[in-house]
């Protein structure tokens, strides 16, 4: 605040310290010149040696007053400020000698203030010990300067005193000659002394008492200590002695930086402790700490809406392969961030409004997964990026929940971002409920990614998905979000989401991931991958691994009990009633229909640059044309079960090939169990229909679907409020969908492109 | 050898992925110059926690002894007074030796304990006395110091790799 900081050197504030001191040195000199010889002849010759010591200490302080560096802390650097501002609380607690004390956060010095530091205005600087702001010596009285204002104070009101005392004997000696020069000047000067003496011995007595109480003028104008103890005071001995006799503190701003020279030279040392999970392995270095920390923290359940960061993370998924640097880490879970629209739909709102829907259900083609991987990519620190070039090994060896501490950190990042970019864009494409589905879909490919095998297929889902929507079915619930990930590459997840209760979609993503569909969904997965694991390349691998990964953590650190990283997020919401659950459960297939048109509008348009690129698998059938609605948002999603299908679903995770991050973390947000994209699937194919046909790569994936079916129907369904973006979806006519058609795939793709 | 040496500060400065520890000031004893002895989570592999509380009991001490009112501090204050303050232009005060001494003992922690832990200790005074700082190295940061040194002690990018492979 240069306004602020410039109050002090304003020339207006000049002027109380210039009168201050003028009015100081010009009586005391006209004293010294007109009174004191005849005072040092008539009284004593000590008399005026004694004034000018006097009055030299007056000085002396004066100018360690006005000069001296009150005790200003240096405004934080960055670093320290780990958390956003906006959501650091704005006062800590302490306790001072059992007395509680508030620190208060300063949003200018970017700290909490220590007890007894306040923020002077004027000066635009934190004060140790911050007593007041002195007009007349134009500075601040704080923890360094407060002995010397006081003794300046008490030396003041001493001299004023004796100047006022020998004047007036001056006078009354020479009243007879009061109109002579001298007598004059000795009149001004004691009129002056006398009428200042007032405000001083006031001022003086009420800083004797200040220091009596071990309190500063701060504290008792704001009387901070009336009622209670004070825990600062000393007793009112020590507290003089303390003001007096303290060593004084050394300055903290403008201190001489001695540079210190050490070498540094790896390999660090490391305590011999046991630790079964292996650490500091990305290149981000040491990372882990604070992301650990951040992993760590269970997610709290946010109460409020958060529409801000939906829009927001709307508006970056608008931007087609822009890194959206928008997604600050968030250390709250995905899972809070989503709790608003969990609410907004269980409130029959739609969290999202319609028209940035549509909007995004027409930008889907544009919107890649790119946006779900740029934000992924963007999102943790650049870390996460590397962090996953070295996680994919470890991704590709550990089963399942092994933490890197590295990993940890950005994909936990990653993971949240990327489940609330995937859920964005789900919410955007369905009717702007926001739901866990296109959480679930994200994930998916990264818990299958983190398996061997589910690595492939999920590159096989992420590079479909590249070059197309990121649209992952609305995970909404249980079913619709594996169905949604089976079927229905492109299809945006706004049909999805529109009538699905996002509790729903956790719960069903909790049920997902406990339930056996799961490694059902994986043979299918697997024959995928087998196709498309050779078009990925291993960066991209590697990216979409770490995506996992970090989804996967993020999903870990989402649940508040420890469960599994894919359940833990869905754990939270295992509370929801299971009414929202039923009433989720019904919307599935209506969403699933609208999800499905968008899925494939979304994949045409996405998989219309990189077309080539998924022209692999035979079984690339979209579902048919009829699945769209007549809303008609989009065009029809691929089939039941057809590579489109999973390519879409992968779409809908990352985005495009860009945002291997985004893929890799959806699929392990919904691996969880390593069976997460299973369940997906098969229960997207059992809503939307299970004779779907399907090369015999999906095969299984049928069979699953009526095992999730049966498990999604438990899940309870929220009665959500469907939008205009949710037309009836019969899931006869998905199933229908002729995933392996040949001609279906090519009316798709042309219908997508 | 002195060349093959670096200004840690300034690699601390250039180096973007170092992650920071701190360690916040512990008012429990009211404004005295106090710092938490609590271990943090973060630094939990890093080093050993009898040596990180050791080193903050350390600090504590000398705080506690710059901040003393004693004998010293008197005739520091008496002598100020008489020579209207132009003492403290001439000499330092007893404060500002234990910060002499203590960025020694600093320097001195920071060479044999938490330079070969990847830890960099901070100053506390350099913030304000608010926190006691822990610069984690970063990986980055071991390659950069590698890569100027460049002579005998200092391995190629790709041996550094490894060891920041071999070390993380």
């Amino acid at each position: 605040m240069p306004a602020s900081s410039a109050d002090s050197l304003k020339p207006s504030a000049f002027i109380p310290v210039c009168t201050a001191a003028s009015l100081l040195v010009g009586s005391t000199s006209l004293f010294f010149v007109f009174t004191c010889p005849w005072l040092a002849v008539t009284i004593c010759p000590a008399v005026p040696p004694c004034c000018a010591i006097l009055f030299l200490f007056v000085l002396a302080n004066f100018t360690m007053a006005t000069f001296m560096d009150a005790g200003v802390l240096p405004v934080a650097k960055g670093d320290e400020d780990k958390d956003d501002d906006f959501r650091a609380p704005l006062y800590k607690n302490v306790h001072v000698k059992g007395v509680q004390v508030r620190m208060k956060w300063c949003t200018s010095c970017h700290f909490y203030r220590p007890p007894r530091c306040s923020h002077c205005s004027v000066c635009d600087h934190c004060v140790e010990d911050f007593d007041h702001h002195c007009p007349w010596v134009n500075n601040c009285i704080g923890r360094r300067n407060y002995r010397y204002f006081f003794l300046f104070l008490l030396s003041l009101t001493f001299h004023m005193i004796s100047v006022f005392t020998f004047g007036l004997i001056y006078i009354l000696h020479y009243r007879d000659d009061l109109w002579k020069l001298h007598c004059t000047v000795t009149l001004v000067v004691i009129s002056i002394s006398g009428l200042f003496l007032i405000p001083v011995l006031g001022l003086t007595g009420f800083h004797l008492y200040l220091v009596s109480r071990g309190r500063t003028t701060n504290e008792q104008v704001t009387g901070k200590f009336q009622g209670g103890r004070n825990p600062f005071t000393r007793g009112c001995c020590d507290n003089l002695e303390y003001l007096v006799c303290s060593p004084i503190s050394p300055k903290y701003t403008a201190r001489p930086y001695k540079k210190t020279v050490i070498h540094v030279q790896p390999p660090f040392l490391r305590p011999v402790i046991d630790r079964q999970i292996p650490v500091k392995r990305t290149s981000t270095g040491a990372v882990e700490p604070s992301d650990i920390k951040q992993v760590k923290t269970p997610p709290p359940l946010p109460p409020k809406p958060d529409h801000g960061l939906l829009k927001h993370k709307l508006a970056a998924m608008n931007e087609m392969g822009h890194h959206t640097k928008s997604i600050n880490p968030v250390s709250i879970p995905t899972v809070p961030q989503l709790r608003p629209v969990l609410e907004a739909i269980s409130r029959g709102s739609s969290p999202i409004p319609p028209e940035q829907l549509l909007k995004m259900s027409e930008q889907q083609g544009n919107n890649k997964g790119p946006d779900l991987c740029s934000e992924f990519k963007e999102s943790p620190v650049g870390g996460s990026e590397q962090g996953g070039l070295s996680v994919q090994p470890s991704l590709q060896t550990n089963s399942s929940l092994q933490l890197n501490s590295m990993t940890l950190n950005s994909r936990s990042l990653t993971l949240k971002q990327g489940i609330i970019s995937s859920s964005i864009r789900v919410a955007s494409h369905s009717s702007s409920k926001f739901s866990y589905d296109s959480i679930i879909n994200t994930v998916d490919p990264q818990f299958l990614a983190q398996r061997g095998p589910p690595q492939a297929s999920y590159r096989f889902m992420t590079l479909s998905t590249d070059g197309t929507v990121v649209q992952r079915p609305p995970p909404h619930t249980y079913n619709p979000v594996f169905r949604g990930a089976n079927r229905q590459p492109p299809q945006p997840s706004l049909q999805g989401l529109t009538s699905r209760d996002p509790s729903s979609s956790f719960q069903g993503f909790s049920q997902r991931d406990h339930s056996p569909p799961f490694p059902r969904l994986m043979p299918r997965d697997l024959a995928s991958q087998s196709i498309t694991s050779q078009d990925l390349t291993p960066p991209v691998l590697a990216r979409r691994d770490m995506t996992c990964q970090s989804v996967r953590d993020s999903l870990r650190d989402l649940g508040p009990q420890g469960l599994t990283p894919h359940m833990s997020a869905a754990a939270c919401y295992d509370n929801f009633s299971k009414t929202m659950m039923a009433s989720v459960h019904k919307r599935q297939e209506m969403e699933e229909r609208d999800r499905m048109l968008h899925l494939q509008a979304r994949s045409q348009m996405l998989y219309g640059p990189d077309v080539g690129i998924y022209d692999i698998p035979s079984r690339r059938s979209l579902p048919p044309d009829n699945i769209q609605p007549p809303a008609c948002r989009g065009p029809t999603p691929p089939a039941y079960g057809s590579r489109e299908f999973l390519m879409s679903t992968g779409i809908h995770g990352y985005g495009t090939r860009t945002s291997p991050l985004s893929s890799s973390s959806t699929l392990s947000l919904t691996r969880g169990p390593k069976t997460s994209s299973s369940p997906l699937q098969s229960s997207s194919s059992s809503l939307q229909g299970k004779d779907r046909p399907s090369s015999p790569t999906y095969h299984p994936s049928e069979r699953q679907p009526q095992l999730l079916l049966s498990s999604t129907s438990t899940l309870p369904r929220i009665p959500s409020s469907s939008t205009s973006y949710t037309p009836p979806m019969p899931p006869i006519p998905l199933q229908s969908d002729p995933r392996s058609h040949s001609p279906l795939r090519g009316r798709t793709l042309g219908a997508l492109k | 050898m002195a060349t093959e040496f670096h200004n840690l500060q300034e690699l601390r400065h250039s180096a973007s992925l170092e992650t920071k520890v701190f360690i916040q000031r512990d008012y429990t004893e009211g404004t005295v110059c106090r710092f938490q002895t609590k271990f943090p989570s973060e630094l939990d592999n890093r080093i050993e926690r009898t040596l990180l509380e050791e080193t903050v009991k350390t600090l504590n001490s000398y705080y506690v002894e710059a901040e003393k009112i004693g004998g010293q501090s008197y005739l520091e204050g008496c002598l100020a007074c008489a020579t209207a303050y132009i003492i403290f232009l001439c000499m330092e005060t007893r404060y500002e030796k234990v910060l002499r001494k203590i960025s020694g003992y600093i320097q001195e922690q920071n060479e044999k304990i938490y330079a070969p832990r990847g830890l960099l200790l901070t100053d506390p005074i350099e913030r304000g006395m608010r926190v006691v700082s822990f610069t984690v190295l970063s990986v980055q940061l071991e390659i950069s110091i590698f890569e100027d040194q460049g002579s005998g002690t200092s391995s190629p990018s790709s041996s550094s790799m490894s060891s920041t492979g071999s070390a993380r």
